[in-house]
């Protein structure tokens, strides 16, 4: 199925061209990006249950991005109609351009050429199997309960059990002098968090499960929760790690936060253009061994950050980002493509309506290869299988790891002994670990149950992953 | 709107609500060196309703709730539909019954400082020209920048006669300082003002400027082991948000967390520094309609009191305290310069630090630490702190110094024994 257009958005369009002529009018350059999205969080544990409408994904509001001949001006509003046209023209030229008026000494406006405007007409949508809202917060709340109540009876080392589930439907509309394009995405995410209690100490097990799609999510949640809770139970078992380098393999969920974390930031190329990224001095050189192809791109893979144009009107692509180890291209928004006299890869995204575009990544993985998960661990003779990413952070400009994973599962003789350390920091130098990269399996596999944050703030639904690769990671 | 959405609740029959109304307006300047590459201002207004139900299964009582998210825009039809399928919905929540936080009207209340009174370009401009006045340098410089003026006005009603409304208007924002002198590295710093605090801003951006100098010296990591670590800086409040958490009734209610009133928040064995904790504020009401008043927390180690919202102060049979934005620690008896005169590492920059509290993890990876081995300090990159402060807490020593930073008052350092760290 078809995920239907928002009737809103087609009610208030001829007022949005209206806007856009009147801006027009004003300015050389002038485009609405239009939003109309609805999205909801559930969540069941033993204490609480709960339904909320998600407040920084729902909203219905607008954006307007100004050429005043120099650089560009934004205004974000949500009260919209013919009446109001007029007040918000006016505001944008007698407050938000004069806004830079005063800068500080020796401070000037960027000055860039006008965006490339050439002529497209667009509508699309993604596919579901199950609409969540049809399927109803009933149904979804008593799937969640069946999920918490089974990791609660798992185990009575089990202090809780928090089951959960989001959804977003988002509509967006684009206008510009020579763009009208619309888009309507449905994703759906989900997991489940199972907490195992020793005195004061308590561990968490985690997974996430994403789709771009419906409630059809919900089905895969139910058959891993006992799992979770076997590996929370582990986790009370677990030590400390004596820290060094190690022969590693990564699950696809570890692969894919190397992927976004440790290298993907680094080819954001606002940050080529602030000269924060590392990545920009080896452009055409080898970051990786050459088993390593890595993508990025809302058209590179049907999951949560796919979307059919991105929130400055430029339609989706797929970035082959490394090619057999070479650092091929970054991904960019509108802005710093035009700074950097690159084309644009439909990666500029914002928080929602209310927020600025960055370049920010998509979907982000690393290509299959052709081993079996099972001939690599039996290939290592002492070393670890990471599992449960946690966190990461980027470093752009040093290209330095930052990632933690709550299980490192023991190897020895190329064999799993069952002994699990936790927790683990991941750290080194990020093309250090990627030439390293010595065998991936067969498949690959993708998920995107949390956010992105540009820095610490900004947040926008990813997804990455990749194979099970094996390689060599300082671990502490 | 507020007209608006009483009438939709009162055609949909619902008798239990809480209304937030919020209207965000913005000026935001975004820098690349020293050009303006970006301004752009908003203005949008939205409304977040909670909807009540009580409902009996047996001999249980249940309160539900839902809550839905108001546009413009919206019409009277959508807004119903929106109610009554809220309202449907939060008789699938089985929370256990608890009443709702009763309240009464105030006056709009403006949250004074001299912010107030200027236009929020105003702001805007004055800080970002404390960020500027100290990028006078060619080898450290600002990278880039990002200021951020917001003027909220939040108005909180409900069914149980909650009818508040008040006006805050803060600055925040980010900046990157680079270094060029000796190898190329950076450093992140993000800032909050509830007032005009130019000079502080001005202080920071000089202080970081120090700071990344130093970064681009420091070549190796630190040798694998275990240190007495000293934290600083923001670390310091992130460190002490272990005990914020874990003193909430929403972690003390389902058991996460074994604090009760009177106990030792630091273990039984407490060798050096015990904790002082006051929550802060920098709202007059809690996001439920509660006043807001600052609240002793932890007094020589012991907890003298549980905190959080309605629902679980309930649970507990406590008072609703409201949720808080900050907090003050007490300083201890040792000068920095005392703290520092034996063997340390002292971390001043991590890429991200966690404090985990429910496992107790704290660490992260070091971006620059100074590493003193009883006769030279040396500035060292790498590697990462991996502690737990269910050990860590046992030695804590405080500084005599104090810092003041976003919603933080406390000690300037905080050092403990045998912190693991793996490195080279």
């Amino acid at each position: 199925m078809k995920v239907e257009q928002s009737e809103y958005l087609r009610g208030i369009k001829p007022v949005l061209v209206n806007l856009r002529d009147r801006l027009l009018e004003e300015f050389p350059y002038a485009s609405l990006l239009a939003q109309d999205s609805m999205a909801k969080n559930y969540s069941v544990s033993k204490t609480s249950t709960g339904i909320q409408m998600n407040g920084m994904l729902s909203g219905r509001g607008f954006v307007a991005k100004v050429y005043d001949g120099t650089s560009y001006a934004e205004y974000s509003f949500n009260e919209l109609s013919e009446e109001k046209i007029d007040e918000i023209v006016t505001e944008i030229r007698t407050k938000l351009i004069p806004m830079s008026a005063h800068l500080p000494e020796g401070v000037k406006k960027s000055a860039y050429a006008m965006l490339a405007d050439d002529p497209l007409v667009f509508s699309d949508s993604t596919e579901y199997e199950i609409d969540p809202k049809e399927y109803g917060d009933e149904k979804i709340i008593a799937q969640l309960t069946k999920f918490s109540e089974a990791g609660r009876a798992y185990s009575d080392k089990v202090l809780d059990c928090n089951a959960f589930a989001s959804y977003q439907k988002c509509s967006k509309l684009f206008l510009s002098k020579n763009r009208d394009m619309e888009q309507n995405i449905l994703w759906m995410c989900g997991g489940v968090v199972v907490m195992a209690t020793r005195g004061e100490e308590v561990k968490e097990s985690y997974k996430g499960f994403s789709v771009l799609g419906g409630a059809e999510i919900l089905e895969k949640i139910g058959k891993k929760v006992e799992e979770i809770a076997q590996t929370a139970l582990d986790l009370l078992e677990s030590e400390p790690i004596v820290p060094g380098e190690y022969e590693c393999i990564c699950e696809p969920g570890v692969t894919g936060m190397i992927a976004h974390e440790a290298f993907g930031h680094g080819v954001e190329m606002d940050m080529f253009v602030k000269d924060r990224a590392l990545a920009k001095q080896y452009v055409g050189r080898q970051v990786a061994s050459e088993l390593v192809n890595m993508h990025d791109g809302a058209a590179a893979a049907k999951e949560v950050a796919s979307y059919f144009f991105d929130d400055e009107g430029m339609l989706a692509r797929d970035t082959l980002v490394i090619d057999h180890g070479i650092l091929k291209a970054g991904i960019s928004d509108a802005q710093s493509a035009m700074h950097l006299g690159t084309v644009p890869t439909g990666n500029g995204r914002r928080e929602n309506y209310e927020r600025k575009a960055y370049t920010r990544m998509t979907n982000t993985y690393f290509e299959a290869g052709s081993n079996t998960v099972e001939e690599m661990i039996a290939s290592i003779p002492y070393g670890f299988l990471l599992q449960n990413a946690s966190s990461g952070m980027e470093d752009p400009k040093n290209w330095g790891i930052q990632c933690m994973v709550d299980v490192a599962r023991e190897i020895k003789d190329g064999k799993l002994t069952g002994k699990i350390y936790s927790p683990i920091v991941l750290t080194g130098y990020v093309p250090d670990l990627l030439k390293s990269i010595s065998m991936l399996s067969d498949t690959v596999e993708l998920g995107g149950s949390g956010f992105c944050g540009k820095g610490y703030k900004e947040w926008v639904k990813v997804s990455d992953g990749g194979p099970y690769i094996k390689a060599k990671i300082r671990l502490g | 709107m507020t007209e608006q959405i009483l009438s939709a609740l009162k055609k949909c029959g619902i008798e239990d609500y809480q209304i937030t109304i919020t209207k965000v307006e913005s000026a935001e300047l975004f820098f690349i060196k020293k050009e303006l590459d970006m301004q752009r201002s908003k203005n949008v207004r939205k409304a977040d309703v909670s909807i009540f139900r009580v409902f009996e299964e047996g001999e249980n009582r249940f309160r539900g709730v839902a809550s839905v998210k108001v546009q413009e825009n919206q019409t009277q039809q959508e807004l119903e539909k929106c109610f009554s399928d809220a309202f449907y919905a939060a008789s699938f929540v089985k929370n256990k019954y608890y009443d709702l936080y009763a309240g009464k009207k105030w006056g709009m209340t403006e949250v004074e400082s001299l912010l107030s009174d200027k236009t929020l370009s105003e702001i805007a401009g004055g800080f970002a020209q404390a960020l500027f006045a100290e990028d006078v340098n060619e080898e450290v410089f600002l990278n880039s920048a990002e200021v951020f003026a917001y003027r909220y006005t939040t108005h909180i009603l409900s069914s149980q006669g909650v009818d508040v409304e008040y006006r805050k208007t803060y600055v925040k924002g980010e900046f990157v300082v680079q270094c060029i002198d000796g190898q190329d590295v950076e450093t992140y710093q993000d800032f909050m003002y509830n007032d005009w605090n130019v000079d502080a801003l001005r202080e920071k951006v000089r202080s970081t400027m120090e700071l990344t100098k130093a970064r681009a010296k420091a070549k190796t990591a630190p040798t694998a082991g275990e240190y007495r670590l000293i934290l600083s800086g923001g670390y310091v409040d992130e460190l002490f948000s272990y005990y914020v958490s874990r003193a909430s009734s929403s972690t003390i209610y389902p058991k996460y967390s074994s604090f009760s009133v009177g106990c030792d928040v630091q273990g039984e064995e407490v060798l050096k520094d015990r904790v002082n904790l006051t929550l802060t504020t920098t709202v007059p009401f809690s996001n439920e309609g509660i006043p807001m008043k600052e609240l002793e927390m932890v007094k020589n180690g012991k907890l003298q009191v549980i905190h959080g919202g309605n629902r679980f102060a309930q649970y507990l049979g406590i008072e609703p305290t409201g949720f808080f934005d900050g907090c003050r620690v007490g300083a201890g008896e040792v000068s920095l310069a005392e703290m520092k005169s034996q063997p340390y590492l002292e971390v001043v920059n991590f890429s991200d630090f966690q404090m985990d509290s429910f496992t107790g993890h704290f660490g992260g990876e070091i971006r620059l630490a100074f590493l003193y081995d009883g006769e030279k300090v040396v500035p060292v990159t790498g590697g990462s702190v991996n502690g737990n402060i269910f050990e860590a807490q046992k030695n804590f020593v405080f500084s005599k110094e104090l810092q003041v930073e976003k919603n933080f008052e406390g000690p300037k350092a905080v050092a403990m024994d045998k912190v693991s760290v793996a490195g080279i």
